[in-house]
């Protein structure tokens, strides 16, 4: 390999790293850059609610600081966003006005909480929480506030919840038809789900809709379609989560719901690979397109789409049994069997 | 209360308004109360697009430094803010402008550098002067509100003081000002969730409204002019132009005399002249031109002729680096010229002592006629600080000439042997008090005579002088650790804070540490100096010139080893390197 | 404005083989039919090059701007004779051009949505304008009183002829009446625009079909031309089996029954195919008519649909959903009537020639979808009638000779969507209206109108810096409710008056032509350093166009070679910074516009 290769990946979670070494351990003079758009080194996101609750530190969080990033020589752009990729020129354009050119590029981006339209209206006055900067911002109002509402029913949701009652939190939850995520809830287990939460001492609504969400002094007034009147210190919302592929759109790199790969997790231009939460790949056996979502997946795709960038031709197995599906689409969630 | 002690470093391209931004903010923090010290720094060049950086440590308790890493960086510029980076702390904020026109080249952009731990404001500093004033001249102003609305400052407050500095100026020119800042500190307060601790008290207790914000340079000039200074003969030269230019305004509306002279020599000539008709005359200058005015230096002393030399230090040799701080003048200053050159050296440690040096060294010059030289250094010249207006000075320094009596004049002997040193002196004109005056040796009456005895006595005169101001000069300054402890700090010049700053780090943490310094150099209160070092095992010389000039000065003095901490980095000395130091030595 | 107090200063304008210079009491315009001027014109203005009408856009926004609104509405009347109705449902090719939209630049200016607005508040008793000829005694026929046909019914009117269009439906307007929802074009707007054509001695006759009722031939012997604009109104067809199933609709057929007040059965779980603007009217239509589900599936992603983003988010707000990479093998019935489709899935694959995005169907990716109903809207061709065989066509099309409308049989003239193929409502009208300027060089025998381009020297940029950095003003539209509780309230209720004044302003003014005298210039580069953009170039030498506009700028860094200081006029957003900063007053603003005028005056 030249030794003016400048790879560059995008993201910095378990496919961006293993990735990142993948790369360093084959080409060591290689220039290896990653972007992350986080303000901390690649840490446990599912510990993030131990970490609110005052059980898990920094250093918990932690899987690799930044001084291994050095010792790789990975150069580590922390707090950087992508505004737009272009690949035709092989060049990346960074939210604050710097462009950086790659001669190979991966994009391991992710899946951020999903806004549903319906909800688009009063999104302001939703909280997410997905990444550290949201835990660091959002402990101390979690610390204060009594109430809590939790439009959701994804499965990052219920773990929330949990968190929350340790904390000795009131917790009303809206169960989200349309938000059940990774997989869609049949009825029995919507009944079982609804009796475990009110076990734990949560008012759960079913069959509703939030009318309007509106900020009145310190707390919110919630109405919702069948007339549900109520005030609660603060809303989450727990809608699922989608790729990150929004500064992608228009590159001409094909995207549907995540970046389409082929099985080699390749997209359609030969320098550009995606892996992770944000690739959408088919599988014949399934039939169907899929996105993985977890860290193990993203480990094996991260380190996979490496390989095959530096030449391997390697396969992607998408260990269909745990495999679920959603909107048309099968989601492998390995991740979440903890839960 | 809190107890706030930041350094901001503002940092731009020349003419992007970030010295005026980093002084808008200095004069806002000292109007609240808060101690301030600034070292702006800026291109050699006059004109183009060199590096700027506009430093001000902000504190609630009284600041010696201006610090050596900063806690906020304001890039108004990319590229040369990159490389301010380094002196960013770890936690360190900065604020940036996260939409400029135009896409940056790789690692051009500033926040493509940052490392963990540092948090950034992306601020559309550009965008949001356009949309406050129509062009992008306002982005100081900008930044200057994003600062304002992230540390709590609050908004009227900072208006208002932002208008009584532009007072004179054009309406359209406050109003573009005080848009921008506001269009800063709304689109900060409603877009940018806050993450660093930094908090400023948003009503202060203790509002100062009539401080000066001076820098060195301002502090000579006034305190010379409050010592009723006549004339000041000058050419130009970084970085003691300052002095100059403000003395040009000022000096002839107190019918003073101003000239820019074409050259150095002639500047110390009419300072000569003038010192010899009377009048309280001064020059300034910087290394070079203090060359120049060597041959001079002898005359002063031995015509006894009052002369006042302000020599703002930069780095040398030659032209050396005209915009960069060294303590290497120290030498020629205490021992430039030909001959046993008797000759007084004050070299203030801050700015407000620079006033007071000026005054006293005017008043020193006329009573024992000497020359005075007044060593300040770049750092001095160009750090500003925040201070109450100094009292008027004590009426017998502004009236020195020790004039002969009338019996005296029956038989007027210029240069008489006396026992302080000092002659009456006539000025040219007095009845009766006409004189030789000359540079060749001479006799009481000032006629030239070379024999032995007249040397030898004439010589030992003009010492005995120094005798005398011994007993007249300040006290030396003397902190830290009062009993008998390990490192004695001596320290001169603008270092001396940062030694004093270090010792009372050093003590906070059980070091038994103490410090010395002198604004007089020359006569040295060199007893003051042999108390102080009885007391500690190791001295400690620090300052920032390679050969260690001042060291070899007291080495001799003390009867203790003497260690020493030369720079010559070209920025001022930095409490932390002294601190670094001292631990080593322990 | 910041430059207002800068002096008047003689400018130099171009008229192409001269240079003339304007004194400051001679207000100095300029009626150039130079090709250069075409040609910088034409590259300058990207968004009124890309409309198919040729609207004056800067024009009409700048006219907004100051609240004149009523001009606003006769500038686009001059192109477009329905402004009310594009104000709604144009598919906007010019935005996708216009300078705002390019890259670092933000969005395009809602060009669209300010048509509308010019329409909602020019005053209710507002003076039309028409630059009406003198009665020529000749009558034309129009066949189909769609955009086209209206479009070229109005010109030829105002030129002089008699015009009457024969329509087969009950209702003018053709697919505007009866393919577009009325919750996205209302009636009475459609109706009042129409109005203002019939007033001209337009006689319309509804209900007529001629082939049916009234044959070609007779009209042919009976008017001295006929137009046919009868547009595309044939359904294509899948061609996948079951297509003839109960409760499987064409998108057009399923629009005319919901545009004629029926209701037809959608079931909960309804199936649209296709991704165009009929599918998305079908499938909003669908949940208007009790639709639980609606599933719209489109063969490519959403990426490729050529569905601009508002009407995207208008879709998924109305709780539709896209099923993208899917392609139907056939439509699954029981009992005749329909139960679920079955589908394929696709991959996007590479097509050289031009360069695009296909969609591919993988082997084996069979599976099914339960259905109650299918909407098929994949696009329509002409319905070829009666014409069919005696007149050359291209498929079903109608021939029409080369940059002309007239058709193998002399005196019959096709125009819109007939003669194009589907496009859409914009370069029906354009069409209709080039065509009867076509049909009326026919019957007279010469050409009355010609186009110049129009330069006016200004003294002004007319804009602030700052508007560069407004953002797009979005839409305003119903809540989910209100959209369901009467299936024909408008969606969509525009701009008010300061949101339309905000958005006016967004608009650059790309008419204004910066230039700089380079014979003043004393290249001391300060509009080069406060340049938003690289948009003054140091240049060594220039390229001419064929069409006269400037081709590429040879640029250079190096002080030597440079033999002017240029604005690219195709760069500029016309910030005017440039302008305010020049010492030496060397950069003049010159307002362009391309204008139409009677040749004989």
């Amino acid at each position: 390999m030249p030794k003016n290769d400048h790879y560059v990946i995008i993201g910095n979670g378990p496919a961006g790293n293993l990735a990142a070494d993948t790369l360093r351990d084959s080409d060591p003079d290689a220039r290896i850059t990653i972007v992350s758009n986080e303000s901390m080194t690649y840490y446990y996101r599912h510990k993030l609610t131990e970490f609110i609750k005052g059980k898990a530190r920094e250093e918990d969080l932690t899987v690799r600081p930044y001084s291994v990033y050095k010792d790789k020589n990975i150069r580590l752009r922390l707090g950087q966003q992508v505004d737009k990729i272009d690949p035709n020129k092989k060049i990346i354009y960074l939210k604050h006005m710097e462009t950086v050119s790659y001669t190979k590029l991966i994009i391991a981006t992710g899946a951020s909480p999903r806004a549903l339209p319906s909800v688009s209206n009063f999104s302001k006055c939703l909280n997410v929480l997905s990444t550290y900067s949201d835990a660091l911002a959002q402990i101390p109002m979690i610390n204060k506030n009594k109430t809590f509402l939790v439009l959701g029913g994804d499965i990052i949701s219920f773990k929330f919840i949990r968190m929350l009652k340790d904390m000795g939190k009131e917790v009303t939850t809206l169960l989200y038809s349309e938000a059940f995520w990774p997989f869609s809830l049949e009825a029995d287990m919507a009944q079982q789900v609804k009796k475990s939460l009110s076990d734990k001492g949560v008012t759960v609504i079913s069959d509703d809709h939030i009318k309007s969400v509106k900020k009145s002094g310190e707390a919110f007034d919630i109405v919702t379609e069948k007339g549900l009147n109520q005030s609660f210190d603060s809303v989450y919302s727990f809608l699922g989560m989608i790729p990150n592929i929004r500064f992608i759109l228009g590159s001409g790199i094909d995207t549907d719901r995540g970046i389409l790969v082929d099985d080699h997790l390749k997209t359609n231009f030969d320098d550009v690979y995606a892996a992770g939460d944000c690739a959408q790949i088919y599988n014949p056996d399934m039939k169907s397109y899929w996105l993985s979502i977890g860290w193990n997946n993203a480990k094996i795709q991260g380190t996979l789409a490496a390989q095959n960038l530096l030449g391997a031709h390697k396969v992607i197995n998408p260990a269909p049994q745990k495999i679920l599906e959603v909107e048309g689409l099968k989601i492998n969630t390995s991740w979440w069997e903890s839960f | 209360m809190s107890d706030i002690d930041i350094v901001v470093e503002i940092c731009g391209s020349a003419g992007e308004g970030t010295i005026s931004a980093g002084e808008i903010l200095s004069r806002f923090m000292s109007e609240e109360g808060y101690d301030i010290m600034s070292f702006d720094s800026y291109p050699a060049e006059i004109r183009g697009f060199g590096k700027c950086v506009a430093h001000s440590r902000i504190s609630r308790t009284r600041v010696l430094t201006p610090g050596k890493y900063s806690d906020v960086l304001i890039a108004l510029n990319d590229s040369h803010s990159i490389s301010q980076l380094p002196v960013l702390k770890e936690q360190g904020v900065l604020i940036y402008d996260n939409k400029p026109p135009k896409y940056h080249d790789e690692d051009k952009s500033i926040a493509g550098w940052l490392e963990p731990g540092m948090i950034p404001y992306g601020i559309p500093l550009n965008e949001l002067a356009i949309k406050a004033a129509g062009n992008a001249r306002g982005r100081n102003m900008v930044a200057l509100g994003a600062f304002a609305a992230l540390f709590g400052i609050s908004q009227d407050a900072f208006i208002q003081s932002v208008k009584r500095r532009y007072g004179k100026k054009k309406q359209v020119v406050i109003d573009n000002n005080v848009d921008s800042f506001v269009e800063g500190f709304n689109w900060t307060r409603d877009n940018v969730r806050k993450i660093d601790f930094h908090l400023f008290d948003s009503s202060p207790s203790d509002v100062k409204r009539d401080q000066l914000i001076i820098n060195g340079n301002e502090a000579v000039a006034r305190g010379a002019l409050a010592a009723g200074l006549h004339l000041y003969a000058g050419y130009p030269i970084t970085p003691a132009t300052k002095i100059m230019e403000i003395l040009s305004k000022e000096l002839p509306k107190k019918g003073g005399v101003f000239l820019q002279t074409e050259d150095e020599i002639s500047s110390i000539g009419h300072v000569m002249g003038a010192g010899f008709a009377g009048k309280r005359a001064m020059t300034g200058t910087s290394g070079p031109g203090f060359c120049l005015m060597s041959e001079f230096t002898g005359l002063s002393v031995m015509a006894e002729v009052p002369a006042v030399i302000v020599n703002s230090q930069r780095g040398g040799p030659s032209t050396g680096l005209p915009t960069k701080h060294e303590q290497s003048d120290l030498n020629i200053a205490l021992f430039g010229g030909s001959g046993d050159s008797p000759r007084v050296v004050i070299a203030p440690t801050s700015v407000d002592q620079c006033y007071q040096a000026a005054v006293l060294a005017l008043y020193i010059a006329e009573k024992y006629q000497t020359l005075v030289i007044l060593l300040i250094d770049f750092f001095l010249s160009n750090s500003i600080k925040n201070l109450d207006p100094p009292p008027p000075p004590d009426p017998r320094y502004l009236n020195a000439n020790i004039a002969p009596g009338k019996d005296e004049l029956k038989d007027y002997k210029r240069y008489q042997i006396t026992e302080n040193g000092i002659s009456p002196r006539t000025i040219p004109g007095t009845p009766g008090g006409m004189f030789f005056s000359t540079g060749l040796e001479h006799d009481e009456r000032g006629k030239p005579v070379y024999d032995t005895k007249t040397h030898t006595l004439m010589t030992e005169k003009r010492f005995r002088k120094h005798r005398e101001i011994l007993k007249e000069i300040p006290e030396p300054r003397i902190t830290g650790w009062e009993g008998q402890g390990d490192i004695g700090v001596v320290s001169w010049g603008s270092s001396a804070g940062a030694a004093e700053e270090a010792v009372i780090l050093a003590c906070e943490k059980g070091l038994k540490v103490g410090s010395f310094s002198s604004m007089v150099l020359s006569p040295f209160p060199a007893n003051a100096l042999v108390r102080f070092c009885d007391r500690f095992k190791t001295i400690l010389v620090p300052e920032m010139n390679y050969s260690g000039q001042f060291a070899n000065m007291i080495a001799p003095i003390v009867t203790r080893p003497v260690m020493r901490l030369n720079m010559v980095t070209g920025l001022p000395m930095a409490s932390e390197d002294i601190l670094k130091k001292i631990k080593e030595i322990k | 404005m910041k430059n207002t107090d800068r002096y008047k200063k003689n400018l130099i304008v171009s008229t192409g083989k001269n240079k003339t210079y304007a004194s400051e009491s001679v207000k100095s315009i300029i009626y150039s039919t130079d090709p250069r001027d075409f040609g910088q014109v034409k590259k300058s203005i990207p968004c009124q090059d890309a409309c198919p009408a040729h609207t004056n856009i800067p024009g009409y926004i700048r006219c907004i701007h100051e609240k004149r609104f009523g001009r606003a509405y006769e500038l686009n009347r001059l192109a477009n004779i329905l402004p009310g109705v594009l104000g709604r449902i144009c598919s906007r090719p010019c935005e996708l051009y216009c300078r705002h939209g390019e890259p670092d630049l933000g969005k395009p200016v809602s060009i669209c949505s300010l048509k509308r607005s010019a329409a909602d508040f020019k005053s209710p008793m507002h003076r039309i304008l028409e630059g009406l000829y003198s009665p020529s005694g000749k009558k034309v026929a129009v066949i189909g009183a769609g955009p086209a046909g209206l479009g070229a019914a109005h010109e030829l009117s105002v030129l002089g002829h008699k015009a009457v269009i024969y329509e087969a439906f009950e209702k003018p307007g053709g697919m505007l009446m009866y393919g577009i929802p009325d919750f996205r074009l209302p009636r009475n707007v459609l109706m009042l625009e129409i109005e203002n054509i019939l007033r001209l001695g337009v006689e319309l006759k509804t209900g007529v079909k001629v082939g049916t009722d009234v044959s070609l031939d007779s009209l042919l012997s009976d008017y001295d031309a006929v137009v046919i604009a009868t547009g595309c109104t044939m359904p294509n067809r899948l061609g996948a089996p079951g297509e003839d199933l109960e409760h499987v609709y064409s998108g057009v057929r399923f629009m005319e029954q919901v545009n004629n007040g029926e209701t037809p059965y959608v079931g909960k779980n309804v199936m649209v195919i296709g991704d165009g603007f009929t599918a998305m009217d079908c499938a909003r239509s669908a949940v208007r008519l009790g639709a639980a589900e609606v599933k719209v599936n489109i063969r490519k992603t959403e990426e490729y649909m050529p569905i601009d983003d508002q009407e995207k988010h208008e879709v998924k707000f109305e709780k539709i959903r896209f099923y993208s990479l899917v392609d139907t093998k056939r439509i699954i019935g029981e009992k005749g009537k329909v139960t679920g489709i079955e589908f394929l899935r696709t991959k996007l694959e590479y097509s050289p020639n031009p360069p695009y995005r296909n969609a591919v169907p993988i082997e084996n990716s069979e599976f099914i979808l339960p259905a109650d109903s299918v909407i098929v809207a994949i696009g329509q061709q002409p319905f070829p009638g009666e014409i069919s065989g005696k007149i050359e066509q291209n498929g079903a099309r109608i021939l029409t000779r080369e940059s002309g409308f007239s058709t193998s049989i002399t005196g019959l003239f096709a125009t819109g969507d007939c003669a194009s193929g589907a496009s859409n409502v914009i370069t029906a009208i354009a069409n209709g209206r080039k065509c009867a300027v076509d049909v009326d060089e026919f019957l007279i025998g010469r050409k009355r109108k010609i186009h110049v381009v129009r330069l006016e020297s200004v003294d002004n940029t007319d804009r602030d810096r700052a508007y560069d950095f407004i953002k797009r003003t979005p839409m305003n539209t119903l809540d989910f409710d209100q959209r369901v509780s009467q299936r024909s309230n408008e969606v969509e209720k525009g701009y008010n008056e300061e949101q339309a004044a905000q958005e006016s302003k967004r608009c650059y003014l790309c008419s204004l032509k910066y230039e700089i005298d380079t014979t003043a210039c004393i290249y001391c580069s300060a509009c080069i350093d406060v340049a938003p953009r690289d948009c003054i170039k140091m240049i060594q030498d220039v390229s001419m166009n064929p069409d006269g506009s400037f081709g590429h700028y040879t640029e250079t860094r190096n002080w030597n070679n440079v033999s002017a200081i240029a604005i690219d006029n195709e760069r500029c957003i016309r910030c005017g910074q440039c302008y305010e900063v020049c010492p030496m007053d060397c950069i003049s603003v010159t307002k362009t516009e391309r204008i139409e005028l009677n040749i004989e005056e």
